[in-house]
Parts: structure tokens; sequence; C-alpha cells
């Protein structure tokens, strides 16, 4: 398949079962919301050594969030719902409550609730006070710049989707970039996905294991251009860049969508800027239950484009 | 879906009791077997339809015609509506646990006590004990939403343990007296003594209160942004307050208890 000259390889990404939940961070300013949402989100590209995956979704309107304040929704993924319950409080706690002028809320219902306010009040050292409005519990705890309000819980989702992923083959670093950057603009619009890693572009995709014993990922040498012929290359001659992105989503068809989001994106910059082919990362298919064909995926757009 | 309308024969002469109609009670019954229901009446019994006149009628609610000596509308009411077109006696809506129940008149002592969710709403004044603990029992309404346009007698909201008490008028003395928990939101004036013995909870208050009970301390003014949420969760109580700016002076009390609840005056 090719569409606007960029080779869509037959292939596939491999994606895992997570548990996923959103939180809606609001602060006085867009700038202290976003100084919030983007410390809550650091240092969580991958499980592998973050513990979490997470990210901004969207910057919200003051008419959509809790306290009309300017705010931004981010989402957190974890291997389990276990590892979850334990990076939302304590990120939630040494990021959001610390942040001036911050509030914390709960962005989807339903699932398993996970502490937030439920944890972070004893902070509030017997202070802090509980306010029960129409069916939400939610917790006012005292610090020095005023009060930190949050909800007691907020729900979680174990349907959500990991690792999804896709390649982008480039002639050259900055075809490569600027490639990735569209796609990344593009998959912004896309709700429920994030893109966990720094700009949500990896550039360091990996592979299982290593030569070394205790590592349990390491380079993905079969897409680095610099080992072309050293070794078993994936990458045609005239490829000298590729970059990866990788997306998580609440649902399989959040992960879907937004894929099909960023390779149309990437072929709608085509062959004239520099893209040669799109190709995704698997173990092979006995890894991980969700597999997202790139050529199934982007049929509809192909019938819609030049082939 | 029909229900029925009770259209009172004549002024009542005795109190009448009319806890247990309700239209749970009443789904499935011919007007005629809604007739003879009975119901107490001053120290004696009678059939409903020597009081009423039963007449069905189009729509979900059962309207009843009111009267200031019909006594325990509503109460114990888990679903449904009723209007009552007119006031009430005495205990309307205790023990409430869901649906809603809309008084188009003033009501009488003892509205909502022991509410447990739904909501009770008064287009006139309401008496003493407003969202109050049933005889004999420790805590006052616990969830649910009352409304009351005008104003409210004596000790609103005694021991209340949660929910929400909207109030358009004055409060009488004593007002939040042992409130455990939950919210009243006074936009008249709120006479002396609020707060004794106040455990936890919140008192919106449009003016400063008179005179409240000894044991609050002030604060100051803050920006709470749990105004700005409150308003936004319940449009409602910002619509009381003609909006909420988010700015208000925080009494907390009542230290004499131990509590940590709070008044907030309105700014």
């Amino acid at each position: 398949m090719i569409i606007n000259g960029v080779e869509i390889r037959d292939s596939f990404a491999e994606a895992f079962p997570m548990a996923g939940t959103r939180l809606i961070i609001t602060a006085d300013t867009p700038r202290w919301a976003h100084t919030a949402a983007a410390s809550l989100t650091g240092f969580a590209t991958s499980v592998i050594g973050c513990g979490c995956e997470a990210a901004i979704e969207r910057q919200l309107d003051p008419a959509e969030t809790p306290d009309g304040r300017p705010g931004y929704a981010v989402l957190i993924f974890a291997m389990s719902l276990k590892d979850l319950k334990k990076v939302v409080p304590l990120r939630a706690g040494q990021c959001v409550l610390t942040s001036p002028t911050s509030a914390c809320y709960s962005g989807l219902e339903g699932g398993a609730a996970i502490a937030l306010g439920r944890a972070l009040r004893y902070f509030g050292d017997g202070y802090q006070i509980a306010k029960s409005i129409e069916g939400r519990r939610f917790w006012r705890i005292p610090v020095m710049e005023g009060e930190f309000v949050c909800d007691e819980v907020v729900g979680s989702t174990t349907a959500a989707v990991g690792g999804g992923n896709f390649l982008i083959l480039a002639r050259s670093r900055p075809a490569a970039l600027a490639a990735a950057e569209a796609a990344v603009e593009a998959m912004g619009q896309v709700r429920g996905a994030i893109m966990p890693f720094p700009g949500g572009v990896v550039r360091s995709g990996s592979k299982v294991g290593a030569k070394y014993a205790g590592m349990i990922a390491s380079t993905n040498d079969a897409y680095c251009p610099t080992l072309r012929g050293v070794s078993q290359s994936a990458l045609p001659p005239e490829v000298e860049s590729v970059l990866e992105i990788v997306i998580d989503g609440l649902s399989e068809q959040d992960v879907a969508a937004s894929m099909q989001a960023g390779i149309a994106a990437v072929c709608g910059l085509g062959a004239a800027a520099g893209v040669v082919a799109v190709d995704a990362g698997n173990y092979g298919g006995n890894l991980g239950p969700f597999h997202f064909k790139l050529r199934q995926l982007m049929a509809p757009v192909a019938g819609e484009t030049v082939v | 879906m029909s229900a029925y309308r009770l259209t009172l024969r004549a002024p009542l002469a005795a109190r009448a009791d009319l806890s247990g109609i309700n239209p749970a009670t009443l789904a499935g019954l011919s007007a005629q077997a809604v007739g003879w229901l009975t119901l107490p009446y001053g120290n004696g019994a009678v059939q409903l339809g020597d009081l009423f006149e039963v007449s069905e009628v189009e729509g979900g609610a059962l309207i009843i015609g009111g009267d200031p000596r019909l006594d325990f509308v509503g109460a114990q009411m888990a679903e449904g509506a009723i209007e009552v077109d007119g006031p009430v006696g005495v205990l309307a809506g205790s023990g409430m646990i869901g649906g809603s129940l809309l008084i188009r008149g003033d009501a009488g002592d003892g509205l909502a006590a022991g509410l447990e969710g739904g909501r009770v709403e008064v287009t006139g004044s309401a008496g003493a004990g407003v969202g109050g603990a049933l005889t004999g029992d420790r805590q006052g309404m616990t969830a649910g939403t009352v409304s009351v346009a005008g104003s409210v007698g004596p000790s609103l909201g005694a021991r209340m343990r949660g929910g929400l008490i909207l109030v358009g008028g004055d409060a009488g003395p004593r007002a939040a007296d042992g409130l455990i928990a939950g919210t009243l939101a006074v936009a008249g004036r709120l006479a002396a003594g609020a707060g004794r013995g106040m455990k936890r909870g919140t008192i919106l208050a449009a003016t400063a209160p008179e005179a409240p009970a000894p044991g609050f301390v002030s604060t100051g003014p803050h920006d709470l942004v749990m105004l700005a949420l409150l308003a936004r969760r319940v449009p409602e109580l910002a619509g009381l307050f003609g909006g909420l700016t988010g700015r208000a002076e925080r009494l907390v009390g009542n230290r004499l208890a131990g509590g940590t609840g709070e008044i907030l005056v309105l700014q």
C-alpha cells in the first residue's frame, strides 16, 4: 500500500492491556494549570523505567472544568490497577498538591475507584474538610497558599491499551522530525489517547532483551541507520533516520483512531517531504493481544487518496 | 401515566396524618380503593374518601390540596412525586428516602426532618427544625436537598448530618444547632445563636450573622476554589445568592465544642 508516495508496510503494532484513568487539573491561569499537568506527567514515558505512562490529553476550556477555571486533562496508564493505585496519589501529591492555585478532579466515571483525596487528605493533619456535593465527595486541604481542592476518588478502566505505535522512516533527520511533529499535532486532536514520550516522539525505539544480562530492552538495531549492514536491517538504503510514536489509549478504538490520524498526517506530507515508509513495532504477535494492522487501519484513508 | 388528585372536601377540623400516602402506595389502586384507605384523623381514624375527593389526573405526580392541619405529607416516601397546592402541617417530607415533594404554600415545623434523600421544595416559609432530627434520633437529615423560598423558624438544620438546605429568606435563632455535617445556605439574615455546638459542615450566609454562638473565630476573607466548584455543581445555590464570587470571610467553629465547621460570609 502506498499513500502519497509513502509505503505503508505490511506490519502491525502489538499492544498490551493497561489500567488507565483521566485527571482534570485546574488552576487560576492556563500557565499554572499547564505547569501542574506537565509536572504530574513528567518522567512518565515508559512503564519500563517510570512505573507508569502519562501525558496531557488536551487543554480544557474554563467552561468544561468542574470549577470554571482553565485546566488540562491528563491520562495516566499503568500495567495493573495495583500500580495505578500507587502512582496516581503519589504523583498528584507531589506534583499537583504542591503546584500553586491547582485543584485536581476526576475525569473518568466508573471502574475501580483510585484514591485521590482519600490518600492526600492526611496532609491536612486533621484540618482537612470533606464536602459532599451532589453525590460526589471532595476534600479541601488547607495549604499555605489557600486551599487544595480535590476529588475523593477517580474512576478507572482496565480496558485501556498501551503500546500502540508506528515508525516513520525518512530520508533525513529533519524530514523524520517534521513528519513526527505533524503526526503529533494531528494525534493531539484525538480524545482518549496520549503519546507519552517527550513531545510525543521516541527516537530510541527498543527491542525486547539485550546481549547483557539484566537488560529487558535495548536499542532496536534493525532500525538504526548507522548499523545498516552490521546487523539485520529493516531499512532501505535511502532511509537515514527513523522516529517512533507510541500511543496509549483508554480503549482499543482510541488507540486505532490516534494511529490513523498520525499516519494520515505523515502521509499528508508524503514522499516529497522525505518520508519513505511507515512501519510498526511488534514482537511477532505472541506477546500482546491487540494487533493494529497498518494496512487495515489506513485502508479508509488510502481509498480516498491517490494510491 | 395517570395519577390521583386528592381534593379536600372541606377545611380540616382536626389534624390528619398523611404518612404512607404517596405515589408508590397508591400505585395499582382504583380511585375507589384509594378512598377506602384509612388514615389517622384527630384522635380517631377516617377513610381517605371522607376527607378528600379522589380523582384521576394525567401526569406522574400525586396532587394534594393543602391544609395547615395536614401532617406528615410525603413522610417516608421512597420514589415518585407529590405536589401540594396550599400549606401543610408538621413533619412534611420527614424521613423521606427519595422522590420529590413540592409544597406550593407554607410548611409547619419539622419539614424534612430525618431526610435521607430526594428533594423537598417549599414556595412559602417553613417552621422550626427544618432538616432536623426525628424524635428519638441522634441526627437530623443525612442527604437530599431542601429548598425553602421564604423564611424558616428556629433551629434550622439542628443535628443535620448531610445534604443541602437552601433558604431564600431569613433563618430563625439557633440555626445549625449541633450540626454534624452538611451545607446550609441562607440568603436572608441569620438570627442570633447560629452554630452552637456545630461540629463540621458549612453555613453559607449572604450577610454576617447577627451574633453567632460563642466559639467562632474569624480567619479573615479568602478566595475559595470550593465556592466556584459549589456554584458550578449546584447552580441553584449560586442562583440563591445571585451568583457566587468565590470570596468569603471564613468563621471557624464551634471551637468551644472542638468543632471544625465554618460559616462562610459571602462577599
